[in-house]
């Protein structure tokens, strides 16, 4: 036994495998914890896709069925049946809609922020924090202070009354604004957060740059258009394929914003809510799953084609 | 003269525009904590009112005459202080090792691991779900902590970290006779402070604003989070105001409020370093 322990310790001491035990001492928790629940979990749901199941009793292999009732949503509502026997369509329909409005508005509107915000001018770091600060506050409680604000009586009508006299919709009870008030809030979220991404890159360019612009007199915009997109454009595929990835997923807003059906005539209805209803309402965790590897799908192959055509997101 | 006149006028529209935008972004801030002290009659009030009168506590009152509302911060910070240590602990012992030491499969093991940031939460989430149940921990806070207490965007942050030092440093230490874990915790993690720093923010962030997570792991109120809970009694409509649930968001919201501004320094570079994953 001593023995043992001698021939344990000699070769531990030896410098390789002390390397190498204790970069697997180290290592072992965080690996432990994301290859079960990552890897083990994302394997699961393959698996649990092919599955019919209610959590109880004993699972059932039923092949593709479970896609095909994906299919068969996306089918009947393509072809026009209303949106309670198509959640899924309905969700599909609204995330990309709500993808369309979110990440070309954030995208812009943060570019042209850090933009204004980068020049020498007094008070920027102030402006950096004002963006900021939306962007670190939880997403479910930006939710509940807009619901106030969007109320039929409240005051974002108030305000709008000032620029477009006699609209007042009442936001988030009418199936036609439901999602735009969603889009909005979700835009004022996130938008400072990429702002102060684009500082960063913008920070990084040259000043030279300009100055040789300026002596050519260039003006502001032209050095904006000519100089400043061009340099930025690898940062400006990163801020959108993250704002994408992030749409997709929306799910907190709608919840809060629309209630887990959706709101009225399923206005403000997910993918997102729909995955969720699909394994803890209606209890059919194999549909879930293969919903959630459609959204993965989707995700994947949009980000993918975007970046193939625009370059690469470096990490 | 005429080009004068040109930088001015931009200066000035920099200036209205910069402004502008700045107030779009705080007012919802500063409306809902002037109107945490009013009453809803007055909160509700057409064209709105800016100034509580007659100022009052009541919402607050309200809030923790709800036994469960206490209930929901301690849970809360619960959650979020076993996500940080965790994280702290997990991410820079796995950082540093795959930054310093040289085993075979690392850079394999590590690619393996990163490869995670493009599985979306919502694929993971039935698996997790029967998983956490199988052991029994459904309606645990630590249950729910277990999922995300080795971040994977941390453990890259980590690595990058460490992976910036002069290789001198770690070298040293082993010709002294300095083994790879007491290397760790004698050098490596005391250097990694403004890492490991970046690392604690970001995930107290996350952890306190989680909301999908505590949704799903969490059953009963008493062990609801702070976000899960004001939902909850959002939609149950516990209060006939709303002004108890501003308050409600105004207090939850504090923390972060507060963090961001003493650290939005450190907030600010950090999204430069991990890209701005929030």
């Amino acid at each position: 036994m001593k023995k043992f322990f001698i021939f344990l310790h000699s070769y531990y001491d030896k410098a390789q495998t002390k390397e190498f035990i204790g970069g697997m001492l180290l290592i072992l928790g965080a690996a432990f914890f994301n290859l079960v629940f990552g890897y083990f979990s994302a394997i699961f749901a393959v698996y649990l896709s092919f599955m019919k199941w209610d959590y109880i009793g004993p699972m059932e292999f039923v092949g593709f069925k479970n896609y095909e009732i994906v299919l068969r949503d996306l089918y009947r509502g393509i072809i026009g049946a209303p949106y309670l026997l198509t959640p899924f369509f309905t969700g599909f329909k609204n995330i990309i809609i709500y993808t369309l409005m979110v990440v070309p508005a954030q995208t812009f509107l943060a570019l042209i922020l850090a933009a204004l915000a980068n020049q020498r001018i007094r008070g920027a770091q102030f402006y950096k924090l004002a963006y900021f600060l939306p962007g670190t506050t939880c997403p479910v409680i930006i939710s509940l202070i807009f619901i106030w604000l969007f109320m039929k009586k409240g005051f974002i009508n108030y305000m709008i009354q000032f620029f477009a006299p006699g609209f007042a919709p009442d936001w988030l009870n009418d199936r036609n604004y439901l999602l735009p008030a969603i889009a909005i809030v979700a835009i004022w979220g996130t938008s400072g957060h990429f702002t102060v991404s684009f500082l960063a890159a913008l920070q990084a360019i040259p000043r030279d740059l300009y100055e040789a612009a300026m002596l050519d007199g260039a003006g502001p915009i032209r050095r904006f258009i000519f100089i400043t997109i061009p340099l930025l454009r690898p940062m400006i595929v990163y801020v959108v394929v993250m704002g994408v990835i992030g749409a997709l997923q929306m799910f907190d807003l709608a919840w809060v914003m629309a209630g887990s059906s959706g709101g009225p005539g399923g206005s403000g209805y997910t993918i997102a809510l729909d995955i969720y209803n699909e394994a803890f309402t209606r209890l059919r965790p194999g549909v879930a799953a293969a919903k959630s590897l459609f959204l993965f799908t989707i995700i994947f192959i949009t980000t993918y084609l975007f970046q193939k055509r625009y370059g690469k997101v470096i990490r | 003269m005429k080009n004068d006149i040109v930088k001015l006028s931009w200066f000035i529209v920099t200036y209205i525009v910069l402004t502008g935008f700045a107030l779009v972004y705080l007012i919802p801030f500063i409306r809902s904590i002037t109107a945490s002290f009013m009453t809803w009659e007055q909160a509700s009030r057409f064209p709105p009112e800016f100034f509580p009168n007659p100022f009052t506590l009541e919402n607050y009152e309200k809030l923790f005459r709800l036994e469960l509302f206490p209930r929901w911060i301690l849970n809360s910070a619960l959650y979020t202080g076993i996500i940080v240590f965790g994280n702290v602990i997990l991410t820079s012992m796995a950082g540093y090792a795959f930054a310093r030491l040289r085993f075979p499969g690392r850079d394999a093991l590590f690619s393996v691991l990163l490869a995670l940031l493009m599985i979306p939460g919502f694929v993971t989430l039935v698996p997790n779900y029967i998983i956490i149940y199988k052991l029994g921990l459904v309606d645990n806070i630590l249950g729910l902590a277990l999922l995300s207490i080795a971040d994977v965007s941390s453990i890259f942050l980590m690595r990058q970290y460490y992976a910036s030092f002069p290789s001198d440093l770690f070298e040293a230490a082993r010709l002294d006779g300095c083994g790879p874990v007491k290397a760790f915790f004698y050098i490596a993690f005391p250097l990694g402070k403004p890492a490991i720093g970046a690392v604690a923010v970001y995930q107290f962030l996350g952890a306190w604003n989680a909301f999908l997570g505590p949704l799903v792991f969490l059953r009963t109120p008493e062990n609801f989070t702070l976000p899960v809970g004001l939902s909850f009694a959002f939609q149950r409509s516990m209060w006939v105001e709303y002004t108890p649930i501003i308050a409600g968001s105004v207090l939850a919201a504090m923390p972060t409020l507060i963090l961001f501004v003493t650290l939005n320094k450190y907030l600010i570079r950090g999204i430069v370093i991990t890209g701005g994953k929030g």
